[in-house]
């Protein structure tokens, strides 16, 4: 029989392959084709550049530990009600096209939004925008990874803490957080990797003067041609987001604890802090997405029904739905094989190396991939196969994220157990291992998704018009002038939000784990 | 005679496989499905039209697979970019016969290697009703503009990452020659000229009209026509009076810009690819483009949709060669001079 460890490494070599070739092969391409100008990283400027990713990044991880933990802390030792549906409901930023937060944020806080104006705030030429357009998609990752940690820590504990006279903060903060601590640091460190790295939010909220360095990649690479010095920033890039990411998976713990039951309600000082916690969440995390619903409903001149009139009457409409539906499936089900390949692979190898190459897709930069498809692939510019295969790269690290948890959660006894009352070991894993990790499988897949469904493909590789999905029409509607375009465009924005809640509501069981 | 030789082109095609055709062009291309249709029939071709980003962006993905190209015919590169076009070498000359029919001043290239298919005006706009409410008379030069009253009222693109703002900056260049065009930017910034990445920055999180706060924006001189066109129950039969935004044509701040098609080197398909470009010069073609893309058609004649009339189109001439020889050389000065100066 194989031995587990080389079972897992054959597993997941397709996987593998599929990260050499969409992913190694074109990035050294990239790197290849310019040099690496190592001198940018003496010039001051880009010194400024990468002092001022880090810090945004550090601020954004900061605020969301302080904010997520003490939430994640209550919600764990309360009965709080819509508990469960927050949770779940937590997902959806996450999972928003940049595009649309974009649009909801200068809604609610550009210069004349509707926070903004009534408030006399001017947040013209501060970076508030972006730390807000962080929190908004990055809080509810750290909420809920805090509160699967949290829900680890037996509430009997702080429980005997408090019996011995601690006070409720006391044996939260001396009991409960040293044994939470390593989710909630794992939590902080993937809220700064995504912070750090994201393209979308900061080419559109940071201006010239508070670009990240993957906002100067992009620039670099795409419209002033200087590859010498983008290859530099990227390789760079890649060695401190590896050191992070090698860091974010030594520290966190597989598997969601049980949620305890029969937990008391709030009372008193907890209560306020728990309802003001919540709702400071909701304001950052559903504030943005209720701004852009309502755009799509109020013209200059009051309610209107026009704009989504127009995009429901507009021919090309059915065909931006088709195609995002269409594409999205087909990554998806790229997305579920080979992401369930990969940590069953990680997971039958117990492999750090390969549980932390999962994360790569997300670390890496598209621009510079974009380039390196070009470069290694010519003849498959604008083809069908480059255009799924990327998607579904953007796909599968999320199914592997979340099945990996709960493989790893698995009793190791269990399927053994099964083999011994008789079943064949296909059967084992069908009758036990499958059931098990089939909530976890469904929620990742629900993520891949809704990803997939928003993700702008012109980043990754060249496209036609026919392809246009909703973000594409969304996007070229902002690209003209004129009220109408606005108020479609949030619309439109509307439509795919509702089929990133469709694709929750149809596939996941909300126990999908953004890890 | 036409007829025969349709005919035999029909047969021609008929007897060989049909041919594919791929056209690269910038994201903001749009043609009706007809025309296209026409064409495809005509020449039994189908023809694949490929998305090759913001034009600065296609212009360096054609540089970067000149040795596997990607496509067999561009459009969409325009007059700020043929020389490193040229220099790079991706394009193959050919002169369109149709390219008589367009004024001299309008060509791009009298041997061909982009033949001129529009013309568009970047210009400064300025938002009616936000502007009247500052009752500053409206400014009259490039001098004024640069003055804080009316610098911290302006936001345009930057020239490093919009084709806008590159048009800008070539405008001021020629106007101003280079070391007054630096002068004259860090002092505007300095005053409190806002500089954004994109045009969608700028014109839908900046200018007033829509949310923000600068009554003054740097977009296009059809912009006004396209505010009426798109606004809230537009009914061509009763337009409004006047457009809600209008343009602020100050010397040395409008550029015309220019935009071509072109064979790119390492075509499969000379023929068809020829026979593309003439259909880019064509009448229909010529004038379904305005309202599609809010630009003007390049052959003389070609009638413009009503709604037009908002937009104004002064006499400009192209700038100086010497400014467009070397646009990337001027942006990586602008970047130095303005942008990084402390």
């Amino acid at each position: 029989m194989t031995p587990p460890t080389r079972l897992g490494w054959l597993l997941a070599l397709p996987p593998l392959l599929f990260l050499g070739l969409l992913l190694a092969l074109p990035l050294a391409r990239t790197l290849a084709e310019g040099g690496v100008n190592l001198a940018v990283w003496r010039d001051p400027y880009f010194l400024g550049r990468l002092s001022w990713t880090l810090g945004q990044a550090g601020v954004t991880a900061l605020l969301a530990l302080l904010v997520g933990a003490p939430l994640a802390y209550l919600l764990s030792r309360y009965a709080v009600p819509g508990k469960g549906l927050l949770l779940r409901l937590l997902l959806l930023p996450f999972v928003t096209p940049t595009l649309v937060a974009v649009l909801g944020l200068s809604a609610l806080l550009g210069p004349q939004g509707w926070l903004s104006r009534p408030l006399g705030l001017d947040l013209e030429g501060t970076p508030a925008l972006l730390v807000l357009g962080n929190l908004f998609f990055n809080l509810p990752v750290m909420v809920r990874l805090a509160y699967a940690g949290f829900s680890r820590v037996s509430p009997g504990l702080t429980g005997a803490a408090r019996t011995l006279g601690a006070s409720g903060v006391r044996a939260a903060l001396t009991v409960a957080l040293p044994l939470a601590l390593p989710g909630l640091l794992a939590g902080a460190i993937l809220v700064f990797l995504y912070s750090a790295l994201s393209f979308g939010l900061p080419l559109a909220l940071g201006g010239e003067r508070y670009a990240t360095l993957e906002v100067e990649i992009y620039t670099l690479t795409a419209l002033q041609f200087r590859l010498s010095e983008a290859s530099a920033l990227i390789a760079g890039q890649l060695v401190l987001t590896l050191a992070a990411t090698w860091a974010y998976v030594a520290l966190r713990r597989g598997g969601t604890g049980v949620p305890a039951s029969g937990l008391p309600p709030a009372r008193g000082a907890a209560a306020v802090s728990l309802w003001s916690l919540v709702a400071l969440v909701v304001l950052v995390c559903f504030g943005p997405l209720v701004a852009v619903v309502a755009r799509g409903v109020l013209g200059t001149g009051g309610p209107t029904l026009g704009y989504w009139q127009g995009i429901l009457t507009d021919p090309e409409t059915p065909r931006l739905v088709g195609n995002t539906l269409r594409f999205g499936l087909l990554a998806l089900t790229g997305a579920v094989v080979l992401g369930g390949l990969h940590a069953l692979g990680a997971w039958r190898a117990g492999s750090r190396f390969l549980d932390l190459l999962s994360l790569l897709p997300l670390m890496v930069s598209p621009v510079s991939l974009a380039v390196g498809y070009l470069l290694a692939y010519p003849q498959f510019a604008a083809t069908l196969p480059l255009l799924l295969a990327a998607y579904t790269l953007l796909g599968f690290p999320l199914v592997t994220r979340s099945l990996l948890p709960a493989l790893r959660a698995l009793p190791p006894r269990l399927t053994e157990a099964a083999r011994t009352l008789g079943a064949r070991p296909l059967d084992a894993h069908r009758t036990v291992t499958l059931p098990l990790t089939l909530p976890a499988l469904r929620g990742g897949a629900a993520l891949a998704l809704a990803t997939v469904l928003g993700e702008f493909g012109a980043t990754l590789v060249l496209t036609r018009p026919e392809w246009a999905t909703l973000s594409v029409g969304l996007y070229e509607r902002l690209g003209r002038p004129g009220e109408r375009n606005l108020g479609e465009a949030c619309a439109l924005a509307t439509v795919l939000l509702l089929l990133a809640a469709g694709a929750f509501i149809l596939l996941d069981g909300g126990e999908g784990e953004v890890t | 005679m036409r007829k025969t030789l349709l005919l035999g082109l029909l047969l021609a095609g008929a007897a060989q496989a049909q041919t594919t055709l791929t056209v690269i062009t910038h994201d903001s291309f749009s043609l009706s499905k007809e025309r296209v249709a026409q064409f495809e029939r005509a020449n039994n071709a189908r023809v694949r039209f490929v998305k090759g980003g913001d034009a600065g962006e296609l212009l360096n993905r054609l540089i970067l697979t000149r040795r596997a190209p990607i496509a067999d015919v561009v459009y969409g590169l325009d007059n700020s970019m043929l020389p490193r076009a040229r220099a790079a070498g991706i394009l193959e000359a050919y002169r369109s016969p149709a390219l008589a029919r367009v004024p001299a001043a309008l060509r791009l290239d009298e041997g061909g290697l982009l033949n001129t298919v529009n013309s568009g005006l970047v210009a400064l706009n300025y938002d009616r009703a936000a502007w009247a409410k500052t009752g500053l008379p409206l400014p009259r030069s490039l001098d004024d503009l640069k003055k804080p009253e009316y610098a911290r009222l302006t936001v345009v693109t930057s020239p490093a990452t919009s084709s806008p703002g590159l048009a800008f900056l070539l405008a001021t260049v020629n106007h101003l020659g280079e070391e007054g065009a630096w002068a004259w930017w860090r002092e505007a910034r300095a005053n409190g000229m806002k500089v954004v990445r994109g045009w969608s920055d700028a014109y839908y999180k900046e200018f007033s009209k829509n949310g923000g706060k600068y009554p003054i924006v740097l977009s296009y001189a059809s912009s006004p026509a396209a505010e009426v066109y798109y606004a809230d129950g537009y009914d061509p039969k009763k337009p409004p009076a006047q457009a809600p935004t209008a343009n602020l044509f100050l010397p040395g701040s409008t550029f015309l810009q220019l935009e071509g098609v072109g064979i790119l080197k390492g075509t499969k398909q000379p023929q068809l690819a020829r026979r593309f470009v003439d259909f880019m010069l064509s009448e229909g073609v010529q004038a379904d483009i305005p309202t599609r893309m809010w630009v003007y058609p390049a052959v003389s004649g070609t009638r413009l949709d009503p709604v037009f009339r908002f937009a104004e189109k002064p006499e400009v001439p192209p700038v100086k060669a010497s400014v467009t020889a070397n646009p990337q050389r001027l942006v990586d000065a602008w970047v130095t001079q303005v942008l990084r100066a402390r």
